[in-house]
């Protein structure tokens, strides 16, 4: 299967470039299409119509931020349905995913109240979001 | 807060039209093969009712011209899927065509790369397609090239490689064809919205696209309400003999066969 293919190459490509920000990516041996790894801060899964239909991402770890649900559901552009392209490297939907959480757009929200604090109180969604994280968050890596 | 209530709703509602929409795609593909096997184009009666007097004489009026069409499943590729099995189907015997068609086929990866395509992704689709090409080549039978075409996993790369070539000849006279573009898009936008994702459906722009970068003239034959008889329209409209026959009812695309006199 070609996609079995090319998803051992992008792993392998993925992995050699030593990026810090997507990394410990475990692969399960009998399924090459389910991917876990961490970011700084976490992790995807493909279905199997993969590359025709876009891949899945669902956050494990509980954030707080305007387009991430409390199911770790995330609305991004890239990877929905309408727009996904199967010629979309991995590696570009895990820098829309980061690019998403560095900088949220609650223009767009999954959660209005959320988008509402960052516009309008920057301060309490900053502090609010640090205590949220100090509370759910995953260690993070020591480098 | 009212966003809030507004997001939230939007979010449960696109999530019910998915999978709405995922269940209808899967009655269509339980129900239609992504490309039939030959049909008598009489077949096509049985489609509208009897007392359906316009489509029962466009039927009519179209078996003067052809006697056979082979269907192709409505998932919003049938444009491609369609072209691109009538048209291998008739480089089978077509020695001449098939070895222009094929060194083009062979130069266009690298064509793709150089208009920014990235080259590692689309590698298998080009893969897949001269797989399939070189098959042709070796005297393989109609029947292994409906397989072909009805297999999945090998269609949907044939068809993801014609809309990267529909993609490119877009980008590639941007200047032309963004005078077609409708609702103020940009050709960029236009070829990320409506021709590299799967299941967008097709248009008269795409078709000028794909048929302009191949160099094959198709004939698109109209079936509508409208009239009396079916009427077509050449891409591109310079004179040249379409080698591929293709009808269009509403929405959808299907082969045609043209009557052997």
């Amino acid at each position: 299967m070609a996609a079995t293919r090319r998803l051992g190459k992008e792993l392998q490509d993925i992995r050699k470039s030593g990026q810090k920000i997507f990394r410990d990516i475990q692969v399960d041996e009998s399924n090459i299409l389910n991917w876990q790894g961490l970011i700084v801060p976490d992790q995807p899964p493909y279905n199997k119509e993969y590359p025709f239909k876009p891949p899945k991402i669902t956050f494990k770890t509980k954030i707080y931020h305007p387009n991430i649900d409390e199911k770790g559901q995330v609305c991004l552009p890239i990877i929905s349905p309408e727009n996904w392209k199967p010629a979309t490297k991995t590696d570009q939907v895990i820098q829309a995913l980061v690019a998403l959480v560095h900088s949220p757009e609650p223009e767009h929200p999954l959660r209005g109240d959320l988008a509402e604090e960052y516009t309008k109180d920057r301060k309490k969604f900053m502090k609010n979001a640090e205590e949220f994280t100090k509370k759910h968050g995953d260690k993070r890596p020591s480098d | 807060m009212a966003a809030t209530a507004h997001s939230d709703v939007s979010g449960n509602y696109d999530e019910a039209i998915m999978a709405q929409v995922d269940n209808i795609q899967k009655e269509i593909a339980e129900n239609q093969p992504l490309v039939s096997e030959k049909l008598e184009i009489t077949c096509l009666q049985k489609n509208y009712s009897m007392d359906d007097f316009i489509y029962q004489a466009k039927i009519k009026d179209l078996g003067l011209n052809y006697s056979h069409v082979r269907k192709t499943r409505g998932d919003g590729n049938c444009f491609y899927r369609a072209f691109g099995f009538a048209y291998l189907e008739i480089l089978i015997g077509n020695q001449l065509e098939y070895d222009r068609f094929k060194s083009l086929a062979l130069h266009s990866k690298d064509e793709l790369v150089s208009l920014g395509f990235p080259s590692f992704t689309i590698e298998d689709f080009h893969q897949v397609f001269m797989e399939t090409i070189d098959a042709v080549g070796k005297s393989q039978s109609v029947e292994e090239l409906l397989k072909t075409f009805q297999d999945e996993g090998l269609s949907n790369y044939i068809v993801v490689y014609l809309r990267l070539l529909t993609s490119a000849q877009l980008q590639k006279k941007s200047e032309f064809f963004e005078n077609f573009i409708e609702g103020g898009r940009t050709v960029q936008e236009f070829r990320s919205q409506e021709v590299e994702p799967m299941a967008k459906e097709s248009d008269q722009i795409h078709i000028i696209a794909l048929t302009d970068a191949l160099g094959v003239c198709v004939r698109v034959v109209y079936m509508d309400r409208g009239g009396n008889s079916v009427n077509h329209h050449d891409f591109p409209e310079d004179g040249s003999r379409p080698l591929v026959n293709l009808l269009y009812r509403p929405g959808h695309y299907d082969i045609l066969y043209q009557k052997q006199l």
